[in-house]
């Protein structure tokens, strides 16, 4: 996949609405493979909802989102499983990891899908985070900024074409925010990939081609 | 597979699993018991010689005192044959045909000899429970005696008289010499064999084409009367037969109409006992459905998640197909298992009561198994998916 694009997209509970001021909403946005994107909101202007548009999560919008060529309306189930498996990675904001896992585990569940990096591969991202020794520690008894960490790891376990990053280092300190971005960067760089990254404020220091304002 | 299972037993409630299995073993084993019961009992009932088969009676008029000096009225008339047919509860109607001749039995054993006058009656083929057989000697002519009969002889006769009891068997291969004597002294020698005892006909039977033709022969001009019908009826039960026979004054033989009954009542048991089953069957089902709707419900956030990071509904939805499938599996192996074995059980008590019983197949209730099974199976897994695929 070489472009997302949003045109006049809207989510439906801001129609309506005149006191838009939106970089995103109700424009032409073009997002290009292999270019590194900022979104910078406020709370409250629908972050979480673009994210959700774009994993093919909700449908709650006006307007048009295509990827490439296709409305992405038209996806059916099993298009949005190959492409949430071999195109667009995505860190939750809310993480969705699952609490009764091992960090490991929790990266396993996703690499056992794809078959796409090796243990070592893993584990030297694992110590590049700082976060080795907790490999077989329940995610429950993680902080939340271990487990940003986790889900990032997990997000790099797929081949993508675009990396969709909602706020991955709110709860990180900026060392490890630093360490973070260049890891994630690397490995977009390596694929060819695009990554968005979302900020409500407090965001990784990298060179975006392009920061827009939701 | 092992990580996504660790994940998605959460929740699974052991106590509502043991419901399901336990209430749908016991709609399956009724189910299946009922129907492997049927099967081993009705041949009982209702086979070629059962002791119940009768939704045959035989209807012959009622013998006044004096109607029966004046020998008239006990004949049944043509109106009165299309009448009876055309009683709601009457499927077909025979006639009983008499020899219009004399009929003289004679039986020499080792010497001895004894005989006696008796009688032939026939009824059409179709309403003969014991098949004739087919290309006797023309000299010969095959006949059926009432089962009460030789029961008659054995534990009557034979006792008191310290004679030798006959088997079925032997009376077959016995050959009685039979001496028809018509109009105008016209005699006709032949060879009677016993080829069946009937549970159905109380009377000496010879084939209908052989009364018909051994009338025209010996008594041409005499009136064949029918003095008693067999008619086999839709169902025994029927009040309305009772009282038919009742407003026209006609007599009913023995007591075919209980035995008949018994077997009406027998398959509506059956069916009622049957149905119960399905219906506990239906419910159990409903049980799982409901506690693997509330299990996918309550881990909906993780099947969720598993969707967002690329696991397809068909694959998230595995390890609960596999669950049921694994439990309905079990289900139909110990209820084949406990049908098996209570079967044994009541085999052995049948044959106290009908000790000629031949057991029943099995293929049928085994075959409804695997069809329920497939069926509970199949239902499971399209709900499951469904369910799963609108989280």
């Amino acid at each position: 996949m070489d472009k997302i694009i949003l045109q006049q997209a809207i989510p439906q509970v801001f129609v309506g609405r005149t006191d838009i001021r939106s970089e995103v909403w109700l424009e032409h946005v073009q997002l290009e493979r292999g270019k590194l994107y900022l979104i910078e909101a406020a709370s409250g202007t629908g972050k979480s909802s673009l994210c959700s548009y774009l994993i093919g999560y909700r449908h709650d919008y006006q307007g048009q989102i295509v990827f490439d060529r296709r409305d992405i309306r038209t996806f059916s189930t099993s298009e949005w499983t190959l492409l949430r498996q071999r195109t667009l990675s995505h860190v939750f904001q809310e993480l969705r990891l699952f609490p009764e896992l091992t960090a490991w585990e929790n990266v396993q569940i996703k690499n056992q899908l794809t078959h796409h990096k090796n243990d070592a591969e893993i584990v030297s991202w694992f110590e590049a985070l700082g976060i080795a020794d907790k490999r077989e520690t329940p995610l429950s008894r993680m902080s939340f900024g271990q487990q940003q960490r986790v889900a990032m790891i997990r997000a790099l376990c797929q081949p993508f074409d675009f990396l969709l990053a909602d706020e991955p280092v709110s709860h990180l300190d900026a060392e490890n925010s630093r360490v973070m971005g260049e890891l994630m960067l690397a490995e977009a760089r390596r694929q060819g990939a695009a990554v968005v990254v979302t900020s409500i404020g407090h965001h990784m220091d990298l060179p975006y081609d392009k920061v827009l304002k939701l | 597979m092992k990580l996504i299972w660790k994940l998605l037993r959460r929740h699974v409630s052991v106590g509502q699993f043991v419901g399901f299995f336990f209430a749908n073993l016991l709609g399956m084993l009724i189910v299946l018991l009922s129907l492997q019961f049927f099967e081993d009992i009705i041949p009982a009932f209702s086979g070629e010689d059962g002791v119940m088969k009768n939704t045959y009676v035989i209807i012959s008029k009622h013998i006044a005192a004096i109607s029966g000096i004046k020998g008239e009225a006990q004949t049944f008339t043509d109106a009165d044959i299309r009448e009876l047919e055309e009683q709601a509860f009457t499927r077909r109607v025979g006639a009983f045909t008499a020899s219009q001749y004399q009929v003289y039995g004679s039986l020499s054993m080792g010497g001895s000899g004894m005989g006696t006058d008796m009688f032939f009656e026939s009824v059409p083929d179709a309403f003969v429970d014991v098949k004739w057989p087919a290309n006797l000697p023309a000299d010969e002519v095959p006949i059926i005696l009432p089962r009460s009969y030789l029961a008659l002889y054995n534990f009557g006769f034979a006792q008191t008289k310290n004679l030798p009891k006959l088997s079925e068997g032997v009376v077959s291969m016995i050959a009685m010499d039979v001496r028809l004597r018509g109009e105008g002294g016209a005699e006709r020698q032949l060879k009677g064999r016993v080829v069946g005892f009937s549970t159905r006909l109380n009377t000496v039977l010879v084939p209908e084409s052989f009364m018909r033709q051994s009338n025209n022969e010996l008594a041409p001009h005499a009136q064949a009367k029918t003095t008693r019908l067999i008619v086999e009826v839709v169902n025994p039960a029927d009040d309305a037969i009772a009282s038919f026979i009742q407003e026209k004054g006609y007599e009913l033989e023995d007591n075919s109409l209980d035995a008949g009954r018994a077997t009406y009542f027998l398959k509506i048991v059956a069916a009622i006992v049957m149905a119960v089953g399905l219906l506990i069957s239906a419910l159990s089902f409903y049980i799982l459905m409901l506690s693997i709707y509330l299990l996918v419900q309550k881990n909906a956030d993780k099947l969720q998640n598993l969707r967002l990071i690329g696991y397809s509904p068909a694959r998230v939805s595995l390890p609960y197909q596999l669950l049921t499938i694994g439990m309905n599996a079990c289900v139909l192996l110990l209820a084949l298992v406990l049908v098996f074995w209570i079967r044994g059980r009541y085999l052995e008590r049948l044959w106290l009561m009908f000790p000629t019983l031949q057991e029943g197949a099995t293929g049928t209730t085994i075959l409804l198994g695997i069809i329920l099974f497939l069926l509970v199976s199949l239902l499971n897994i399209i709900a499951i998916r469904r369910k799963i695929a609108t989280l």
